[in-house]
């Protein structure tokens, strides 16, 4: 049986408690090599624990690079090399898959040995989450009335949503929200917006012929009134959700209300899909349809519609900022085709959501446009760089 | 693709490695290139009760000191095996094996001890430096 070395005279613990007018040989391992299956990666102190524990993992497809996610951020990983020798030290009693052997356990000399030169070492840079690849993957198959016949191709649970997208569960979870996803059969799915316009007209419908309040619309008495109608409970469901919210306040649970700006954008875009429209004649549309007990106000319609003065008329269009993307650079650059100059007050509610950590919205402005200020008292304009 | 991050020393029994850190390589002889393991490499001396540290390495004499790292490190190792569930393709884990916190760090230019034996491993200085 072979003598257990004493630790404390080995590896990295000797070197790190080597004690004053002492000495320790630094020798290569019995398994130095290039062992390109060890990495370095440095971290703030705050991650440590989450690595330590478990709770990180690496995701991407093998030709993204990748990213480190924790439960609610995002990292992307980078090396950086060194030119400077960085020898790495395992404690003693660090054995790689060999065999034991080799090791000359009758070593009296304190020593620590050197397992690898490495060459430098991973680091990690937040970043925002990769969520414009989730809208489009899930815009593949959109969930529409005629579902049983459709459904071709590929559908995404949450598992494969991990998978495929670039991004921490609760961001997934936000990315999700934000494009008003839901949950269907396991599967996540993009409901499309003809089909939520005939529930969402339905359950207004009904709401008139039922006197129905818009602020307290029972869940219960929606969802059985709906499903008679031949829609499915889930839908309906996330019909109160994307339009709507649930009233805390409500004794027996289950009252919604049904959210004026939502209502109002969904009947503005069903407007403008098929192209711009005169200001007088959008009014006059968007005013009709909306329901009596919605108050309209143009103001809802910020980061929805652009107006443009074209002669004497003025012209309405859509364009969304759920449709831009989620980079800045790319964002700026679609905004800037839509329109070359943008006053403060029209630009804000399209880079509001702009999630860049580290960076405000001023250090934006700065990074990806040019102010200019025609005269004193003009408003200052912003401009592609 | 997921890789999960897994630390199976446990957190708490995570040990620490350390690190010597020197500008320059460091060069073997080539005979002896080929059976490296167990060859010493330098004596690394700790004169006073202060974290100053000399390392001989041939005839050039190192001095530096321990410093603690501004971030910590860890060391993390690739293990690949291949699923039995799905035989075509091969997984890839990650396991924590070390935390790095502390490294002997070398920054100044070596000196020349006039005496000793003949060196099998040399310190060679790499005028880009860091």
């Amino acid at each position: 049986m072979m003598e257990q070395p004493h630790s404390c005279c080995k590896g990295a613990e000797m070197l790190l408690n080597l004690q004053p007018t002492s000495s320790v040989s630094i020798q290569y391992h019995p398994f130095f090599g290039p062992h390109d299956d060890l990495v370095l990666l440095e971290l703030d102190e705050k991650l440590l624990s989450d690595v330590l524990y478990q709770r990180v993992t690496l995701r991407g497809q093998p030709d993204e690079d990748a990213v480190l996610c924790t439960k609610s951020k995002t990292y992307l990983v980078k090396f950086v090399g060194t030119s400077n020798s960085v020898f790495l030290i395992p404690p003693a009693d660090y054995s790689t898959s060999h065999e034991s052997g080799g090791e000359n356990y009758n070593q009296q000399v304190p020593t620590a040995s050197v397992i690898k030169v490495a060459p430098g070492n991973m680091e990690l840079v937040e970043v925002a989450p990769r969520l414009d690849k989730l809208k489009s993957i899930l815009s593949e198959n959109l969930y529409s009335s005629d579902e049983a016949s459709t459904a071709m191709g590929d559908l995404y649970k949450w598992d494969d949503l991990i998978n495929k997208v670039q991004a921490s569960d609760d961001e997934l979870k936000a990315g999700l929200q934000a494009l008003s996803a839901v949950e269907i059969d396991g599967y996540w799915r993009i409901v499309d917006e003809k089909y939520m316009d005939v529930i969402l007209r339905m359950l207004l419908h009904n709401s008139v012929l039922n006197d129905w309040s818009l602020d307290s619309l029972v869940e219960d008495k929606v969802v059985s009134v709906l499903e008679s109608d031949g829609f499915p409970r889930k839908l309906v469901y996330h019909c109160l959700n994307v339009y709507g919210s649930r009233v805390e306040e409500a004794m027996d649970g289950g009252v919604w209300r049904l959210d004026a700006r939502r209502v109002c954008v969904h009947f503005a875009r069903g407007i403008l899909r098929e192209g711009k429209r005169k200001m007088e004649s959008f009014m006059e549309e968007w005013l009709r349809m909306i329901p009596e007990e919605i108050q309209p106000s143009f103001d809802l319609l910020e980061g929805e519609v652009l107006t443009e003065k074209l002669g004497v008329e003025t012209w309405v269009r859509a364009l969304s900022v759920s449709s831009l993307p989620t980079t800045p650079a790319d964002r700026f650059s679609i905004l800037f085709k839509e329109r070359a100059k943008w006053e403060w007050k029209d630009l804000e509610p399209y880079i509001r959501d702009l999630n860049v950590p580290g960076l405000s919205s001023e250090a934006l402005l700065l990074k990806y446009t040019r102010r200019s200020q025609p005269s004193i008292d003009a408003e200052p304009v912003f401009s592609a760089r | 693709m997921q890789i999960q991050v897994k630390c199976s020393c446990g957190a708490e029994k995570c040990p620490e490695w350390a690190i010597i850190e020197l500008q320059g390589v460091v060069e073997v002889q080539p005979s002896f290139q080929h059976s490296l393991q167990n060859l010493q490499i330098g004596l690394l001396c700790r004169p006073s009760s202060q974290e100053n540290y000399t390392f001989t390495v041939g005839y050039h004499e190192l001095t530096g000191s321990k410093v603690a790292l501004k971030k910590p490190m860890v060391v993390l190792k690739k293990i690949k095996y291949m699923d039995v569930a799905t035989s075509s393709s091969s997984c890839v884990e990650l396991d924590v094996v070390g935390v790095i916190r502390h490294k002997i760090l070398f920054k100044t230019r070596p000196t020349a001890l006039i005496s000793g034996p003949q060196p099998t491993v040399k310190e060679k200085i790499n005028a880009a430096g860091a």
